[in-house]
């Protein structure tokens, strides 16, 4: 007889590390059972380490409320589980382990953009002056270099946004939720932070879980695109883009591109209908 | 030039000039008895006559006015601190300090000169009783007007209370909590005058009480821009403050 070397191995060994996050059966209802409303249903979700997962669905389909129950904000109910690197997460106790960039950028006006930039790491403890110098060495990279004394009141959208991304970024954990961090800008300031943010992202190689409701988003960005479906929201589908990386702006017209955007679009419709038809019955 | 005339003119030292102007051309144009409309020349030389009088009265009332004010800021701001993180305290206490404030602080006035006696405090604590309300209401309503998404986001960097009150709740409170003291510094100026009227030897309220008893017309006048000069400084004073400490007020 003869044995090949990888069947001596256990077959665990490649699972020997576990994914970054993980989410089994995740629910949460809200009301009492007269009333209740489902908000996220079943939810499991893996994401591994350094990977790029952005999440899209229609509106009110849920996923604010799952991003702010991996961000330790709302507990999940109690018949699924959340684990993060392997071990079970229970109240609270995801907080201050991820970082979370909620939809409006949240600057506190009274702060300069240094210091709105630091704030996490003030919370963290870190001295103020080492965190500003921290803080004051990325500037360039987040395109603020010559605005660090600035207040938010001074600042464009794009650079409010930027500034909340490098708080964000800041408070390093290995795993970043960004949720529609973009959805108020304009469409040319979009593209070109997607591709910046794109860039830090190849230089860095945090793991990242982005919410979206732009389809075209979602793919660029990418490594899978999660569909979630109208609420109760739950995971309907997950594609992979094996779109090649780095991926520049024309990439959006590549058949490839164009072939995965025609399939999630028709996803994304179909759950946006049910949601139509539940509001028209509701009302 | 032309910049300097416009910013002139639209300046409210111009229309204090007009109104002065005004009132002295009426009062040569058709001769009122002074009981009704004294000259301002005739209030300026009366203010002259009594001057050492005039500005040890105002430095009282001043006195009294401020630490009136100082003991009701801080107060104000512990009690509404206090009502915002303690729901039974904000139920069970709150709703004694609406029902104090019902009592005109001239029925409690007497009150206090059997408590304090004839004192400065006696004073500074009429003051006080008139300031401490709105700064509370102020504080409590700025605290707990505090962005919810703000709160989550501090949450998310593991903040505690304690930085969360310092570094989130207390510059966003700041703005509503100036109101509060706005309105207090110039009821605090009306708690020391009336607190005066009880007893006192010195200050404007007991200049005022004596013009009024002897008649002397003029004399209330000048009593009475001595008080307006006074809660225009302080006010004016504050509003200096504001500016520096809450600027970002016209963002959000």
């Amino acid at each position: 007889m003869k044995f090949m070397p990888h069947e001596v191995t256990p077959p665990a060994a490649t699972d020997a590390a576990p994914p970054m996050l993980e989410l089994v059966n995740v629910w949460k209802r809200f009301g009492d059972a007269q009333a209740q409303t489902v908000a996220v249903s079943g939810v499991n979700l893996r994401i591994a380490k350094s990977e790029f997962v952005t999440l899209v669905g229609p509106s009110g389909c849920g996923k604010s409320t799952l991003f702010n129950m991996i961000a330790g904000l709302l507990p999940p109910d109690d018949d699924g589980s959340l684990l993060f690197g392997g071990a079970p997460q229970r109240d609270g106790q995801l907080l201050g382990k991820v970082s979370f960039m909620p939809q409006r950028d949240l600057l506190f006006p009274w702060r300069t953009v240094l210091d709105n930039a630091i704030l996490a790491l003030e919370v963290e403890g870190v001295p103020r002056k080492e965190a500003r110098e921290r803080a004051r060495a990325m500037l360039p990279e987040f395109g603020l270099a010559g605005f660090a004394d600035h207040h938010p009141h001074q600042l464009s959208g794009g650079m409010r946004q930027r500034v909340a991304l490098m708080r964000t970024f800041l408070f390093e954990r290995d795993l970043m939720l960004l949720d529609e961090p973009f959805g108020a800008l304009d469409a040319l300031t979009r593209t070109r932070m997607q591709h910046w943010l794109l860039e830090l992202w190849a230089r860095h190689r945090r793991t990242v879980l982005f919410i979206t409701h732009d389809i075209d988003e979602a793919i660029l960005l990418g490594d899978r695109v999660l569909v979630m479906t109208a609420r109760p929201g739950t995971i309907k589908s997950e594609t992979v883009i094996d779109l090649p990386r780095p991926r520049d702006p024309s990439v959006v017209l590549t058949p490839e591109f164009i072939g995965l955007k025609q399939r999630l679009l028709a996803e994304i419709e179909e759950e946006s209908q049910k949601t139509f038809a539940q509001e028209g019955t509701a009302s | 030039m032309n910049a300097h005339l416009q910013r002139a003119l639209r300046s409210p030292a111009l229309a204090f000039v007009g109104l002065a102007l005004v009132w002295e051309l009426c009062v040569h144009a058709f001769a009122p008895s002074p009981r009704y409309l004294p000259a301002l020349s005739a209030i300026a030389q009366d203010a002259w006559s009594v001057w050492p009088q005039l500005a040890r009265g105002f430095g009282r009332t001043l006195l009294e006015t401020v630490l009136g004010f100082a003991m009701g800021a801080v107060f104000g701001c512990l009690c509404g601190t206090v009502f915002t993180y303690s729901r039974w305290m904000e139920r069970s206490v709150f709703p004694l300090f609406v029902v104090s404030q019902t009592v005109p602080v001239v029925a409690f006035g007497a009150l206090i000169v059997i408590w304090f006696g004839n004192s400065l405090l006696a004073k500074v604590m009429t003051a006080f009783f008139l300031t401490f309300f709105p700064v509370t209401v102020n504080t409590l309503r700025g605290l707990k007007s505090c962005d919810p998404q703000r709160i989550a986001l501090m949450r998310s960097f593991g903040a505690n209370r304690f930085v969360m009150f310092f570094k989130l709740a207390v510059p966003s409170a700041l703005p509503q909590i100036m109101v509060g003291l706005r309105v207090a510094i110039g009821l605090s100026l009306i708690g020391s005058v009336v607190g005066e009227w009880f007893g006192e030897t010195v200050g404007l309220g007991v200049m005022l009480m004596e013009a009024m008893n002897a008649d002397l017309v003029v004399r209330l006048w000048v009593v009475m821009f001595a008080c307006g000069l006074m809660g225009a400084l302080l006010y004016g004073l504050l509003t200096f403050v504001e500016r520096r400490l809450v600027w970002w007020r016209s963002e959000s």
